[in-house]
């Protein structure tokens, strides 16, 4: 769909998408996009990233969700793949973090686990007086 | 080094501007006195302007999102030339070994596990705000239970300073809910008293987990079946003004030489004078944050008062301290006290040393002596012990330091059959009252068993440490967010707050050997935790087991020999964690041979010394010490009125 330069940052939003279990508008409603993959690029040998990416191209350009599916859990979750790096993505998205350390402040308050939760994240997003009398809406 | 001397001279010097110092600082200065404030934090934590009270509170906040581990200081500045104690520094004491990792000197056998902050506002900063009081039970255990020691007085003598502390903190509750033992509405709270705002809603999970229980559920623990009851807690957050709370300010009356909750007039922030109120006004006005008193009249559901409260709609002591009279109060940051100095004859305070820095990690300073008629320790009740233990005063009685306790918070953890969706909302906004009081109290603690809305939070690191696991596990995508989806909303976590009785050698000392930054001394802890608090561990974990089967609880409750506090009874292990109330280092007694103060707070040694908070408390009780403490600091406050006025 080619939105985005460079054209891995496509790659990185489609399969951060099928990591993840949230859809591509979800993760870009975030505006965390470019920082992850950005991080990703600071942090990570070159050559995997590209190895990755290419990998990535491939297993998103295969016929139905369930091949995907079974691609991506023999091809980019085992921890011998890319060292790692797929799990080290979900977590970012999940939890905003690198090596366990906050990438920055958006990054906690743009966490997906507390979506995921149906909550909002501690400290940011405050749902309002009251709220947490009811169901979450 | 250089010795000066501050060229005035106060009625009286405080050392902290937690919720203690701030309330005398408070009541003194809008009664006319001159008040000079210590405050070994940073300088910024203190400004009332608009701008710069926000621009630092927000960098607080800005701390806390970007800080990995979020524990309660973590939103706080950690300085070198005042350190903090820090839950992070907690790790297992080898024998003889003691652990020096954070600035607590933590000699065992087991670590201390509780933090604290210093810094303006305190560690009020990072409360959660529970305001129980105590019960009337609470003030005798000596006499009805043989432990520990009964206090200078009872209840009822202090209910007048509830009340105060209860206006102070802005307390929201419903009186006639309070329910439990030793707890009968008009004699504890007294016929017709209200709160100063309505109670903070209970969660949706509190429903949950009380609607999952049979009505009349009892459970047995101690030889005998206890109904199992669910009260709303009263909490010291924002919320709807109750119309018909009466008061306004606690206002000193000069001719009854008492300090007085009245409806006349009310200090206003904005003129720093007092205002008439006029008569079909509202009574009482929530305040808000200390940058802007529109903001923060509500709770606005954070889910983060521990550590920190985004808008300060939850009380914290900078919106006593800013209600101080301007005129009257001269504050000076950066500044440490590091020893009091008495006359060797008469056994008065002369003065109070400390060390001033500019750069808070740098080893350089200053002394000076702050000059007052009396002098107030205001500082917590480890800085109070170390203080005085570093003066040499105050000590005849062989107490100071000792006594050391805190509430041992034994936590239970499981899922629920369906979800409840914490994470949500103010820490807990209900307790279990059923095992605060009781004859059981002769054979094991007594404790209250607060309902935790943050999930597994608080043992496990929930949810990010599910979706670690998950993650490691090999889940990822639909998979994975329906396995987060069903597992963290179902996610339910009680406390077992656990009374610990006095025990002299639970203490504060300090040695040479081990100085700050500045050359003052680190406290040097020592502590354990006794059959009395083994033998709760054990029975309570067995109510937690019958309220989990009764309510269709998974229970994933693990207690391991890898957490630092970790004790064993009858071949079992459990697990506590620390409750952040430090409490009894200094006590309060009837007579100068087995007490440190008078029950007004005054040293039995030194008649113009005063000691402020928790440590003064003699016995802990089950509730959290805060309410209690401020109650007791409004009894000082008066007391230091009459004492200067005399």
């Amino acid at each position: 769909m080619l939105k985005h330069t460079p054209k891995e940052l496509d790659v990185f939003l489609s399969i951060s998408s099928k990591l993840t279990g949230f859809k591509e508008i979800e993760l870009l409603a975030t505006g965390m996009t470019g920082v992850y993959f950005n991080t990703i690029t600071a942090h990570t040998n070159p050559q995997t990233v590209a190895l990755f990416y290419k990998e990535c191209e491939q297993i998103l350009s295969l016929d139905n969700e369930k091949e995907i599916s079974k691609a991506i859990k023999n091809e980019l979750i085992p921890d011998s793949s890319y060292s790692g790096l797929a799990k080290q993505i979900i977590t970012m998205w999940y939890m905003g973090t690198w090596n366990s350390e906050v990438i920055s402040s958006s990054a906690y308050t743009q966490g997906l686990v507390w979506e995921a939760a149906e909550t909002h994240p501690p400290g940011a997003k405050q749902p309002g007086f009251d709220s947490w009398s009811s169901r979450p809406i | 080094m250089t010795m000066e001397k501050e060229k005035q001279e106060y009625d009286v010097v405080i050392v902290g501007s937690g919720i203690g110092g701030s309330i005398v600082a408070k009541t003194l200065t809008q009664a006319g006195k001159k008040v000079l404030l210590l405050e070994a934090g940073l300088e910024a934590g203190i400004d009332f302007n608009k701008n710069e009270a926000f621009n630092n509170y927000m960098g607080y906040l800005d701390t806390f999102y970007k800080t990995t581990a979020k524990v309660p200081n973590s939103p706080y500045p950690e300085l070198k030339d005042a350190p903090s104690p820090n839950v992070i520094d907690i790790e297992a004491i080898e024998p003889c070994k003691p652990s020096t990792k954070g600035y607590l000197v933590q000699a065992g056998p087991l670590p201390f596990g509780s933090d604290a902050w210093r810094g303006p506002g305190g560690t009020t900063m990072h409360w959660l705000g529970s305001t129980p009081r105590m019960l009337p039970n609470d003030f005798k255990m000596k006499t009805l239970y043989g432990i520990g020691v009964d206090w200078p007085f009872d209840y009822n003598k202090l209910k007048p300073y509830y009340e105060m502390a209860e206006f102070e903190i802005g307390v929201s509750g419903n009186v006639k809910e309070q329910k439990g033992p030793d707890v009968k509405v008009d004699v504890n709270y007294g016929k017709g008293y209200e709160f100063p705002m309505k109670k903070i809603p209970q969660s949706y999970l509190d429903a949950q987990v009380i609607n999952s229980l049979p009505k009349g559920f009892k459970v047995h623990f101690n030889g005998k079946n206890h109904e199992l009851q669910f009260v709303s807690t009263p909490q010291g957050r924002n919320s709807i003004p109750n119309p018909n709370y009466p008061y306004t300010e606690v206002v000193w009356n000069k001719t009854k030489k008492k300090l007085q909750l009245q409806s006349e007039k009310r200090w206003n922030t904005f003129l720093k004078t007092y205002e008439k109120v006029a008569k079909q006004e509202a009574k009482y006005q929530p305040v808000g944050a200390v940058w802007d008193d529109h903001q923060g009249h509500r709770c606005e559901g954070n889910a983060s008062c521990v550590p920190i409260c985004p808008v300060q709609a939850k009380y914290n002591a900078l919106k006593t301290l800013r209600k101080s009279d301007p005129k009257n109060i001269t504050t000076i940051t950066q500044a440490v006290a590091s020893k009091v100095l008495t006359d060797e004859k008469t056994g008065e305070v002369t003065g109070i040393e400390y060390k001033k820095y500019k750069d808070p990690n740098s080893p350089v300073f200053e002394t000076y002596l702050a000059k007052g008629k009396i002098y107030i320790l205001a500082a917590n009740a480890i800085e109070n012990a170390k203080i005085l233990l570093a003066s040499d005063i105050a000590n005849s009685s062989d107490q100071v330091g000792r006594n050391l306790m805190d509430h041992l918070v034994m936590l239970t953890w499981g899922l629920l059959p369906k979800k409840a969706y914490p994470y949500r909302g103010p820490g807990s906004t209900t307790n279990i009252p059923t095992m605060r009081d009781g004859d059981f109290r002769k054979d094991h603690a007594a404790c209250i068993s607060p309902v935790d809305n943050w999930g597994w939070a608080w043992p496990k690191f929930s949810p990010g440490s599910d979706v670690e696991n998950a993650v490691a596990q090999g889940m990822f995508g639909d998979a994975l967010r329906k396995h987060i989806n069903d597992v963290v909303p179902r996610q339910l976590l009680l406390h077992f707050e656990c009374e610990q009785n006095p025990e002299p050698e639970n203490r504060v000392t300090i040695d040479p050997n081990y100085l700050d930054n500045l050359g003052n001394f680190r406290p040097v802890i020592h502590y354990n935790a006794s059959d009395y608090l083994k033998k709760a561990f054990a029975q309570y974990k067995k109510v937690s087991d019958q309220i989990f089967e009764a309510a269709g609880i998974e229970d994933f409750t693990e207690y391991t020999t890898q957490n630092p506090d970790h004790v064993e009874y009858e071949g079992k292990t459990y697990n506590f964690w620390g409750a952040g109330h430090i409490v009894g280092t200094h006590r309060m007694g009837k007579n100068k041979k087995d007490s440190v103060v008078n029950e007004n707070g005054q040293t039995w040694d030194h008649k113009n010394l005063y000691l402020v908070g928790c440590g003064n408390m003699p016995t802990l009780g089950t509730s959290n010490p805060t309410l209690t403490m401020s109650a007791l600091a409004f009894k000082t406050s008066e007391a230091i009125l009459n004492h200067l006025n005399q």
